[in-house]
């Protein structure tokens, strides 16, 4: 089966884990359009090559980053999404590195 | 959760029935501790809610410490901790939304999750019929906790002492004990010798 790396509890079968979907910044709920609201729930990039995607390992609740190859569906990098916002909770586009 | 009927496997400490079968340390068991008082905290302010409580907070995640009379910390992640008391009855707790300390909130793991235990020399053997993490003592030594999955439900397994003897404390969504305790049930089975 395949493993994946996840940042709190170690390598573990890829059957543990959910996707979450692409990591994006967040707009501000309160300013933007509906277009952009809709494009940050509902749309992906979809462009092949290296991705930053959204996982949970089910077992334990915890929700990190991790970068794949959605071509080679090689996993190159997981993480704990504090090295990419600043404040938890905060997905806001200042809350979110480039 | 209820005694399997007939088996004697599943014993429970506090309905006063005996904690194993035999004395023997190659025979496997199980028992129910669902009936034990446990309790958790979760937030920023957690670790001082232990320190002020006397109990154990610089544990490392998926680590359980001795707190000595006051039973086992488990710390779950760097913000949530449980409470384990093994040889305590559970107990009504305050209500989730009253905070226990600035940042530090109550965690109703007793109503949650089951919680069996599993005795017996070849339990790391037993387990790997049924969970892909090693929990053999050179890779699980006492002292670990690993969530992930057991028989395809979600399981958090302590790796700890109870009574002199180490033990795996295995903690399942409530809803789904009864099919976690049948899975256990039948590879322990298949370990222990005929008609125990």
């Amino acid at each position: 089966m395949k493993i994946m790396h996840c940042p709190l509890n170690g390598p573990r079968n890829i059957s543990e884990f959910t996707y979450g979907g692409q990591v994006l910044a967040m707009p501000d709920p309160e300013r933007c359009s509906d277009r952009e609201w809709s494009h940050y729930v509902f749309y992906a990039d979809n462009t092949i090559g290296v991705v930053r995607e959204w996982w949970q390992h089910t077992p334990s609740s915890y929700w990190f980053i991790a970068e794949r190859h959605n071509g080679s569906d090689d996993i190159l990098r997981t993480y704990d999404p504090g090295e990419l916002f600043s404040a938890q909770g905060d997905l806001t586009e200042g809350g979110a590195s480039p | 959760m209820s005694q399997a009927d007939g088996e004697n496997i599943l014993c429970s400490p506090i309905s006063g029935i005996g904690r194993r079968l035999t004395d023997a340390s190659n025979v496997l068991g199980l028992m129910d501790f669902s009936l034990a008082a446990r309790s958790g905290v979760r937030g920023h302010g957690a670790r001082e809610w232990l320190a002020s409580r006397g109990l154990p907070s610089d544990i490392a995640p998926n680590h359980i410490s001795d707190a000595s009379d006051q039973g086992l910390v488990m710390a779950l992640s760097q913000r949530e901790f449980w409470l384990l008391q093994p040889d305590a009855d559970a107990n009504v707790q305050q209500p989730a939304s009253n905070a226990l300390a600035p940042g530090a909130w109550p965690l109703y793991c007793q109503h949650s999750h089951a919680w069996l235990m599993l005795i017996g020399e070849p339990k790391a053997a037993m387990m790997a019929k049924l969970c892909g993490v090693d929990l053999r003592e050179c890779a699980f030594p006492i002292g670990q906790v690993a969530q992930t999955q057991m028989a395809h439900v979600s399981v958090v397994i302590a790796h700890h002492d109870y009574q002199d003897e180490a033990v795996f404390s295995l903690f399942v969504d409530q809803s789904l004990a009864e099919y976690a305790a049948g899975a256990l049930t039948d590879a322990i089975s298949e370990f222990n010798p005929p008609g125990v």
